[in-house]
C-alpha cells in the first residue's frame, strides 16, 4: 500500500463475500472515503450494506479483495484497524441487565483506559447523548432512542477517528432520528470520519457529503446527492394555470422550451433542458396572455435516483421476514 | 498501562459483567441448583441398596452420589456460560466486544471466571443438603479441598466446551447439546457404581472417561473408602489438566474462526 | 335439542377435539425444543441407569427380568409420560403468551374441546413415545414375557398417564399463563418420577421413599406397566396401573376444565 493510501479514511478495493450456499452477498466493492467526510451507503435490505461494514469493522473476513481503515488493513492488521474505529451496529446488543455507566466503563476496560479514565469518558459521554439522568437505570428499561444514543456513546469511548454507523435511525420516531442526526453533524465537525448506511435516503441526503449505493452487492451509483441527483434529470417545473381550459394552448406554446406534458387538475409539467428556465417559461405564458395560477420547481429526490439506477425503489422488500407461526 | 495490568482490569470487568447474569436475575441460580439436589435425593433414594453391593466403597449411598451431584451442579453452571455466549453471540452484543482491540483469548476469560465463581454456589448447597441428610464428611478438609478444587475446574471445562459450541453454532439453541454432552460426560463414568461392578461397555467407557478421575478425586470428601491422598488425587489432576488442554485449544481455534 | 341435533353437535366437537389435538401434536413433534425432551433425555437417562446400576440385579431380592435394561425401562416410560405432559403445558403456555390461544377463544369453539384437544394430543404422544422406548430396550436385550397384549397395554397405561400429566400441566398453564413457569417445572418431573419406584423395585427403596411412594399415584402406574411387560404379578398388577393412569387422566382433565372456566371468567 502506498503512503498516498493513508490519506483516506477507509479504501476498498474489488471486495467480494461469498457466503457457504454460493450468495454472494458483496461482489467487487470499490470505494473510498476521505477523512472528515460523512459517506453514506445506501441501499434496500439485502444488498450487501451489513456484510460490508462487518468487513471493515473486521467482524467478517472477505473472501477475496482487501480493504483499509486508517491506513490498516482490516484482516492483516486488524487489532491496529481496531484500535481506530467506533463502531454502532444495527443489531448490536445492549446487555439489558447493566446500566448504561457500567457499559460505558466496560467499553472503556475494553480499549485499555484506567479505571478513573474510563469513568470520567463515561461521565462525558453521558453528558453528551443526554443519558445523564437515567445512567445508573439498567439498559434493560430504556427507550429505544435511548439505547441508539447509548450505542453511540459506546461507539464514541475510544474517540474512534472512523465511525461506523449502521442504520442507526432505523425504527426510531422522528424527534430521536433528528436528535441523532444533530449529534453526527457535531461529531463530523469535530474531525471524526463517518461511515453511515441506512435504507433511509432522506437521511443520506440530510447528513451525507458522497452517496454510494449498493444493490445486489455492487456500487452501482456514487457521487454527492446534488451529482447524483443530476443524474436523474433536469429540475422539472409543475406550472398551475388560472384556467384550466387554456392548458391545450399552453402545452404547445411551451413545447420550445422543453419536454411539456399535462398533469391532474389541469396543470401542465415542463421537464427543462436547460437551468434556469423558470423566467422564460412564465414569459412566454404572460406574453400569450394566459394567466399563471401558481409554478413549483420540482427536483429529483434520491428516491427517483435509487429507481433509474437499480430499477425498483428503495423500500423494496425483496426477502419479507419469515414470520413466526403459533 | 501494562498489558498485564489491562488483561487483569479487561477481566475483572468482564467478569462482574458476566456475574450479572446470576446477581441481577432473581432465582436465575435456582434451575441449576435445584435440579442436581432433586437428582441427588431421588438417586440417593432409588438406588440407595446398591451400597449393601460387594466392594462398594461406602455404606452410605448417598455419601457416594454426593460428589456427583456437586461434580454436576458445577459442571451445568459451566454449560450455562457457554449458553450465555451463545445467545451473546446470536444477539450481537458478542460483535461490541470482537470490535474492540482486546486480545481474543481474554474475551473468553471473563465468563469463563465468572462461571467458577458461580459454581460455588451449586456446590456449596449441594454439599450442605448432603451433609444434612446424613453424608458425612470422612475425608475432613483435605476431603473438601479436593472435592471444590474438582468442582470449579471441571465448571471451567464444561464453560470451554460450552463456549466451543456456542461459538460454532452462534445459536441459543445449541443450549440443549451443550447440557446433554455435560450430562454424559458426568453419568457415563462411575457415577452410579466404582468401577469393579461396572459391566460392558460402560464398564470400558468409565475406565477412559476422564470425568471417572475427576469424580475419584472429588469422593475423597464423603466416601471413607476413598480417603484422602495423593494416589486418588493425582489421576483427577492429569485428567482436568488434559481435558482443559483440549476445551481450551478448542475454544481458542473456535474463536479464531469466527470472523470467518 | 333433538338427539339427532345432539348427535350433530357431539360430531361437530370431534371433529373440533380431533383437529386441535393434531395441531398440537404437530406443533409439538415440529420444535425441537419439545421434541428433545420428550423423547431423548428419556432415553439418555435410559442408557445411564441401565448401564450405570446394572450390579443392581446381584442384590438379594432383586426381580429377575432378563436382561436388567427391561427391568429399568418402565420407568422410562413414566418418564416420558411426564416430560409429554409438560411439554404439552408449555406448549399451551406459549399459546397464551403468543396469542394463539386468543385465535382460539374468537373461533365457536367450546371451551372445553380446546383442553380435551391438547389432552388428546398427549395421549398420541405418549403412544408414540412408549413404543419408541421399548423398542429401543429391545434392541438392547429387553425380553417382554408379555407378549404383544403385554407391551399393548404397557403403552395403553403410559399414554393414559401422559395425557394425566398433560391435564395437570395445562390446569397451571391456564391458571398461570406463565411460560418460564412452566419451563421452570422441569425439575418437578423428576421429583414425581424418584419418589414413586421408577426405575428400582419397592422393596428395595429407602424406608422414607418406601412410605412416600404409596402415595403416588405413579408408583401403581410404573408397577402395571413392569407387570404387564413381563408377565408378572411379582412386578405388579396392570389393573391397578391401569386404574392410577386412568384416575389421574379423569381428576386433572377436571382440574383443567375448572382452570379454564377461571380464565374465562378472569377475562
Amino acid at each position: 500500500m502506498s503512503a498516498a493510501d493513508d490519506q483516506r479514511a477507509i479504501l476498498v478495493e474489488d471486495l467480494v463475500r461469498t457466503y457457504p450456499g454460493g450468495l454472494r452477498a458483496v461482489d467487487g466493492v470499490n470505494l473510498e472515503v476521505a477523512p472528515g467526510e460523512i459517506y453514506g451507503f445506501l441501499g434496500p435490505n439485502g444488498a450487501g450494506k451489513s456484510t460490508t461494514v462487518r468487513i471493515l469493522t473486521t467482524l467478517l473476513r472477505p473472501t477475496s479483495g482487501r480493504a483499509w481503515v486508517a491506513g490498516h488493513d482490516v484482516v492483516a492488521e486488524a487489532g491496529a484497524a481496531r484500535r481506530v474505529i467506533g463502531v454502532a451496529l444495527q443489531e448490536a446488543a445492549l446487555d439489558p441487565l447493566m446500566t448504561g455507566r457500567e457499559l460505558l466503563r466496560l467499553q472503556g476496560a475494553l480499549h485499555g483506559l484506567r479505571r478513573a479514565q474510563a469513568s470520567e469518558r463515561g461521565d462525558d459521554l453521558l453528558e453528551r447523548v443526554e443519558l445523564v439522568d437515567a445512567a445508573d437505570r439498567r439498559v434493560g428499561t430504556y427507550s429505544g432512542g435511548m439505547r441508539r444514543r447509548l450505542d453511540l456513546a459506546l461507539a464514541l469511548v475510544q474517540r474512534p477517528r472512523v465511525l461506523f454507523l449502521d442504520e442507526p435511525t432505523t425504527g426510531l420516531d422522528p424527534a430521536s432520528r433528528a436528535a441523532l442526526w444533530r449529534e453526527v453533524r457535531a461529531l463530523n465537525a469535530d474531525g471524526t470520519t463517518v461511515f453511515l448506511t441506512t435504507q433511509y435516503l432522506e437521511e443520506a441526503e440530510q447528513l451525507a457529503e458522497r452517496v454510494g449505493i449498493i444493490d445486489r452487492g455492487r456500487i452501482v451509483a456514487e457521487g454527492t446527492p446534488d451529482e447524483l441527483k443530476a443524474r436523474v434529470g433536469e429540475p422539472a417545473l409543475h406550472v398551475d394555470l388560472v384556467d384550466p381550459a387554456e392548458a391545450e394552448r399552453a402545452r404547445e406554446l411551451l413545447a420550445a422550451h422543453g419536454e411539456c406534458s399535462h398533469r391532474r387538475g389541469g396543470g401542465l409539467i415542463v421537464r427543462m433542458s436547460g437551468a434556469r428556465a423558470i423566467a422564460p417559461v412564465v414569459r412566454t405564458l404572460d406574453e400569450a396572455g394566459i394567466e399563471v395560477d401558481t409554478v413549483e420547481v420540482e427536483t429529483p429526490t434520491l428516491d427517483d435516483v435509487f429507481l433509474a439506477v437499480t430499477g425498483h425503489a428503495a423500500t423494496d422488500d425483496p426477502a419479507p421476514e419469515p414470520s413466526l407461526s403459533a | 498501562m501494562s498489558s498485564l495490568a489491562y488483561a487483569a482490569g479487561l477481566s475483572a470487568a468482564m467478569w462482574r459483567r458476566s456475574l450479572n447474569e446470576v446477581v441481577r436475575v432473581r432465582g436465575a441460580l435456582l434451575p441449576t441448583t435445584v435440579a442436581p439436589i432433586i437428582f441427588l435425593l431421588g438417586t440417593a433414594g432409588q438406588f440407595g441398596r446398591l451400597s449393601d453391593l460387594h466392594g462398594f466403597p461406602t455404606t452410605s449411598y448417598l455419601a457416594w452420589i454426593l460428589p456427583l451431584s456437586c461434580l454436576q451442579g458445577a459442571g451445568f453452571a459451566g454449560g450455562a456460560a457457554g449458553a450465555n455466549l451463545a445467545r451473546d453471540i446470536e444477539q450481537g452484543w458478542f460483535d461490541r466486544l470482537l470490535t474492540s482491540p482486546a486480545p481474543r483469548a481474554l474475551l473468553l476469560a471473563g465468563p469463563v471466571l465468572a462461571a467458577m465463581t458461580r459454581a460455588l454456589v451449586p456446590t456449596t448447597v449441594i454439599l450442605s443438603v448432603g451433609l444434612v441428610m446424613g453424608a458425612g464428611l470422612s475425608g475432613g478438609l483435605a476431603g473438601v479441598i479436593a472435592l471444590y478444587v474438582a468442582a470449579v475446574w471441571f465448571c471451567m471445562i464444561a464453560a470451554l466446551w460450552g463456549s466451543t459450541l456456542a461459538l460454532r453454532a452462534r445459536t441459543q439453541q445449541v443450549g440443549p447439546l451443550i447440557q446433554n454432552g455435560v450430562f454424559l460426560a458426568v453419568f457415563l463414568s462411575t457415577a452410579y457404581t466404582p468401577l469393579p461392578l461396572l459391566q460392558g461397555w460402560l464398564a470400558t467407557f468409565a475406565k477412559y472417561n476422564p470425568v471417572t478421575y475427576v469424580l475419584e478425586m472429588a469422593r475423597q470428601a464423603t466416601v471413607a473408602g476413598i480417603p484422602p491422598s495423593w494416589a486418588h488425587t493425582w489421576p483427577g489432576l492429569v485428567a482436568l489438566s488434559g481435558m482443559t488442554v483440549l476445551f481450551g485449544a478448542l475454544a481458542l481455534r473456535q474463536l479464531r474462526r469466527v470472523n470467518l | 335439542m333433538s338427539a339427532t341435533a345432539l348427535d350433530r353437535d357431539a360430531a361437530v366437537q370431534a371433529r373440533v377435539v380431533a383437529a386441535l389435538a393434531a395441531r398440537a401434536l404437530r406443533s409439538q413433534l415440529r420444535r425441537a425444543q419439545f421434541l428433545l425432551p420428550a423423547f431423548l433425555l428419556p432415553l439418555l437417562l435410559l442408557a445411564v441407569i441401565a448401564s450405570g446400576t446394572s450390579a443392581a440385579r446381584h442384590l438379594p431380592g432383586f426381580p429377575s427380568t432378563g436382561a436388567y435394561v427391561g427391568f429399568v425401562v418402565g420407568g422410562t416410560l413414566v418418564q416420558g409420560a411426564l416430560l409429554a405432559g409438560l411439554t404439552a403445558g408449555i406448549a399451551l403456555a406459549a399459546d397464551i403468551e403468543g396469542g394463539f390461544f386468543d385465535r382460539l377463544l374468537t373461533a365457536p369453539v367450546q371451551r372445553v374441546s380446546i383442553v380435551l384437544g391438547r389432552i388428546s394430543a398427549s395421549i398420541a404422544l405418549g403412544v408414540a413415545q412408549a413404543s419408541l422406548f421399548l423398542a429401543v430396550a429391545f434392541i438392547f436385550g429387553a425380553r417382554y414375557q408379555g407378549g404383544v397384549a403385554g407391551v399393548a397395554i404397557a403403552i395403553c397405561i403410559a399414554a393414559i398417564a401422559a395425557g394425566g400429566m398433560a391435564g395437570l400441566a395445562s390446569a397451571i398453564a391456564l391458571r398461570t399463563g406463565s411460560l418460564s413457569l412452566l419451563q421452570n417445572l422441569f425439575p418437578i418431573v423428576f421429583v414425581f418420577l424418584f419418589t414413586a419406584p421408577a426405575f428400582f423395585p419397592r422393596a428395595l427403596l429407602g424406608p422414607t421413599l418406601r412410605h412416600i411412594a404409596v402415595f403416588n399415584p405413579l408408583t401403581y402406574v410404573v408397577e402395571g406397566i413392569r407387570g404387564a411387560l413381563h408377565a408378572s404379578a411379582a412386578l405388579g398388577d396392570p389393573w391397578k396401573g391401569l386404574v392410577a393412569a386412568t384416575g389421574l387422566l379423569l381428576v386433572t382433565t377436571v382440574l383443567s376444565v375448572l382452570a379454564m372456566r377461571g380464565r374465562l371468567r378472569a377475562l
